[in-house]
């Protein structure tokens, strides 16, 4: 009897699954990126919400990546409800709070689907996943940042003019 | 019935006492046999009524206590069958997917460990 399922598609039902599941972790991410970029330009930080925009853009191009991804292995990629996303935040300093609370749950989310691929000896999956996880070392880095900018320089006076316009200018170049 | 001539080509998966899913290697497909009829699903439908019949809530029909019928109609989207089934129904579909996809899952696993490697 011919393995028909392996003949279809690559990824087994379960990976195919938590695939999907990170396609909608993506996808609320950058709902949720766009939310703060709307938040941080009605409240004058233009630099920050530039910031924002450029974040959702990215995470909705991981998204596709992993959309793409399930289909070219012969996967079902389900395009996701997107519901839930906080439009206000009671302070500037809780706008970079969110976002790297973000980051970390989708840090966690990709390690947890490589410990998956991992026990299944998905081989092909964990390639994949390796650029996900470089990713992530800038995507944590860049808020871990911009969250420190809150305590070098701190938001009395105009500290917190001095914080936007810096959040502009974080990058990570690292080559390691 | 299913005609003789067609049995060759078909590969028992999986039966239970109501009903028996075959898989045909050359057409690349499973025959359902259930619920009186014998019904053709392709890789895709066949995963997509298992979706359908593994989401029913079966605990919540059995405590639902309104006088509404006790039938579940099936009905999957660019497929040419549609069951209509009742709860007992149901649960027995639902038996007979989960061991054919423990039997699919274990030829899988045994064309993985035995023919892959003297490829």
């Amino acid at each position: 009897m011919k393995d028909l399922l392996r003949i279809k598609s690559l990824l087994s039902s379960d990976i195919e699954a938590i695939l999907n599941q990170q396609v909608k972790k993506e996808a609320f991410s950058s709902s949720a990126y766009l939310a703060m970029a709307s938040w941080c330009n009605r409240n004058g930080y233009d630099f920050s919400s530039e910031y924002f925009f450029k974040q959702a853009e990215e995470e909705r191009q991981h998204q596709l990546k992993f959309y793409k991804y399930i289909l070219d292995m012969g996967g079902n990629a389900v395009s996701p409800e997107v519901t839930g996303i906080k439009q206000e935040y009671n302070s500037f300093r809780e706008v970079f709070e969110d976002a790297l609370d973000q980051e970390i749950s989708v840090t966690n989310a990709i390690k947890n689907i490589y410990a998956r691929c991992m026990k299944e000896q998905d081989f092909v999956t964990m390639e994949f996943l390796n650029w996900f996880l470089k990713e992530q070392r800038e995507e944590e880095y860049k808020a871990r940042r911009a969250l420190e900018l809150f305590e070098v320089i701190g938001e009395e006076g105009t500290g917190r003019w001095q914080i936007d316009k810096h959040v502009g200018q974080i990058k990570y170049d690292s080559e390691a | 019935m299913i005609a003789t001539t067609e049995l060759t080509l078909w590969t028992d998966v999986f039966s239970t006492k109501t009903g028996a899913v075959y898989q045909c290697d050359t057409e690349r497909c499973w025959y359902v046999d259930f619920a009186g009829k014998v019904a053709r699903f392709d890789h895709r439908n066949f995963l997509k009524l298992r979706k359908a019949v593994y989401s029913i809530d079966i605990e919540q029909k059995l405590l639902n206590a309104t006088t509404d019928p006790d039938v579940e109609i099936i009905f999957i989207c660019a497929c040419d069958h549609c069951y209509v089934l009742s709860l007992a129904q149901i649960i027995s579909l639902k038996d007979l997917l989960e061991g054919t996809f423990v039997m699919l899952e274990l030829n899988h696993i045994i064309h993985d460990r035995l023919y892959s490697n003297s490829l």
